[in-house]
């Protein structure tokens, strides 16, 4: 019971680096056990073996729901300066791809990508622009219906007009979302008083307008591409 | 957790690290309530834990960008994050909360069968599992005051009784002892 044949201080890296992962070093040991991870490779490589081995055990520890509130604290605390880059979601690259594929495989693309937003809250909304069945735009509206992201997929620009974005809910009037653009994904925000129209019956349409815009709350030049919005 | 969840919460982060504050929420949707778990297990107060789960998500945030899925699953990545955050919260508190003698705490010990396979394959927690069995009583519940409720090596002595070059020892060999079994 009192064998301590192995008790040396300091300890072998490999066994600092298994102390630290199990969590019973103190924390003027720990921060210098994070100072040798930040610097040190080797030593960083044997805390990561030391993870992938012990914290599987997690696994004996039940899911909590956290309170509803929660997400919003973190939200408003996520540092404002981190410059967002667009990802994956905005890639024109992506969304060119995927209209240049098969209906099906786009399709699938689609589905794989709401997947990830999908979860409790509403799912996002997302329509494929087209003409003569091809996209012009891809447009998607996150879950909370605050924006609209609009990525140019087959669309060139015109010299003299600029593309406009409506969205048309049935038995309704087009109402502008706003300008797009031919070269650059475009984040437009969705007008409160609108946002209850962005719904899977609702339409996108894009017209033709004069530089600024329509001046007359409606479109004014011909339209160019439609889509519906669908949540696939 | 599976290979459909595991892909979705890779793409999400890699989303994350593009700035992304639609892939955090996803990411935290799919991923709170097992961290929250984590936190509540190793600060057992529930105000700390949400303040922790809260820099866990800012650290996310900042370092999703650091996470690569061909060395660590997204979960265990996402798991050592929120279980050294709040080992940092309990040791800045400066008390240590569960510190009644180690037998009363017995009944946690073959509490909760795996919940779910979040973390990774089944295969490789049946056999965390085992090689956790094949420890000595002494040995398995050191190591559970320490991952489960963040004790120190002070803390572990004093609530087994036994002295600190002890405990010492019996934490060493039992973390040498699971590497070896965990990987013949």
């Amino acid at each position: 019971m009192t064998d301590t044949r192995d008790h040396i201080d300091p300890p072998d890296d490999d066994t600092l680096a298994a102390e630290y992962v199990l969590g019973v070093l103190p924390a003027a040991d720990r921060a210098s056990v994070e100072r040798r991870i930040a610097l040190e490779a080797g030593f960083a490589s044997l805390v990561s073996s030391w993870e992938r081995r012990l914290v599987p055990w997690t696994d004996e520890i039940a899911p909590v729901q956290p309170p509803h509130e929660l997400w919003n604290r973190i939200s408003a605390a996520l540092p404002a300066q981190r410059a967002e880059r667009p990802g994956l979601w905005q890639s024109l690259a992506l969304w060119r791809w995927m209209t240049l594929t098969t209906g099906a495989l786009a399709a699938a693309c689609l589905a794989a990508l709401v997947v990830f937003v999908s979860q409790p809250t509403q799912a996002p909304l997302i329509a494929a622009i087209q003409a003569d069945g091809q996209s012009r735009f891809v447009a998607t509206i996150d879950p909370g219906r605050n924006t609209v992201s609009v990525v140019p997929a087959a669309y060139t620009a015109d010299a003299s007009r600029v593309p406009e974005l409506w969205l048309i809910a049935p038995g309704d009037r087009p109402r502008s979302l706003g300008l797009l653009r031919a070269d650059a994904t475009v984040s437009l925000r969705i007008p409160e008083n609108l946002r209850a129209l962005a719904t899977r019956q609702a339409t996108l349409a894009v017209s033709l307008e004069p530089p600024g815009g329509s001046r007359t709350g409606a479109p004014t030049g011909p339209v160019i591409a439609t889509g519906r919005l669908t949540s696939l | 957790m599976e290979a459909d969840g595991r892909a979705i919460l890779v793409a999400a982060l890699a989303r994350v690290a593009a700035g992304e504050r639609n892939a955090l929420q996803t990411t935290y949707r799919l991923t709170s309530a097992k961290l929250f778990g984590v936190c509540l297990r190793i600060l057992n107060n529930r105000a700390e834990a949400e303040d922790v789960l809260q820099e866990v998500y800012v650290t996310v945030w900042q370092k999703a960008a650091d996470f690569d899925p061909k060395r660590a699953s997204p979960m265990t990545w996402l798991i050592t994050i929120a279980r050294n955050r709040a080992i940092d919260r309990l040791r800045a508190s400066g008390q240590a909360r569960r510190m009644q003698p180690i037998e009363e705490a017995a009944d946690i010990a073959d509490a909760a069968p795996l919940a779910e396979a979040m973390v990774e394959d089944a295969e490789s927690n049946a056999k965390l599992r085992g090689c956790l069995g094949g420890l000595a009583d002494h040995e398995q519940q050191a190591l559970r005051g320490a991952f489960f409720d963040g004790n120190t090596y002070e803390e572990l002595a004093a609530r087994m009784s036994v002295p600190l070059g002890t405990m010492k020892s019996w934490i060493r060999r039992a973390l040498m002892k699971l590497k070896t079994c965990l990987e013949a």
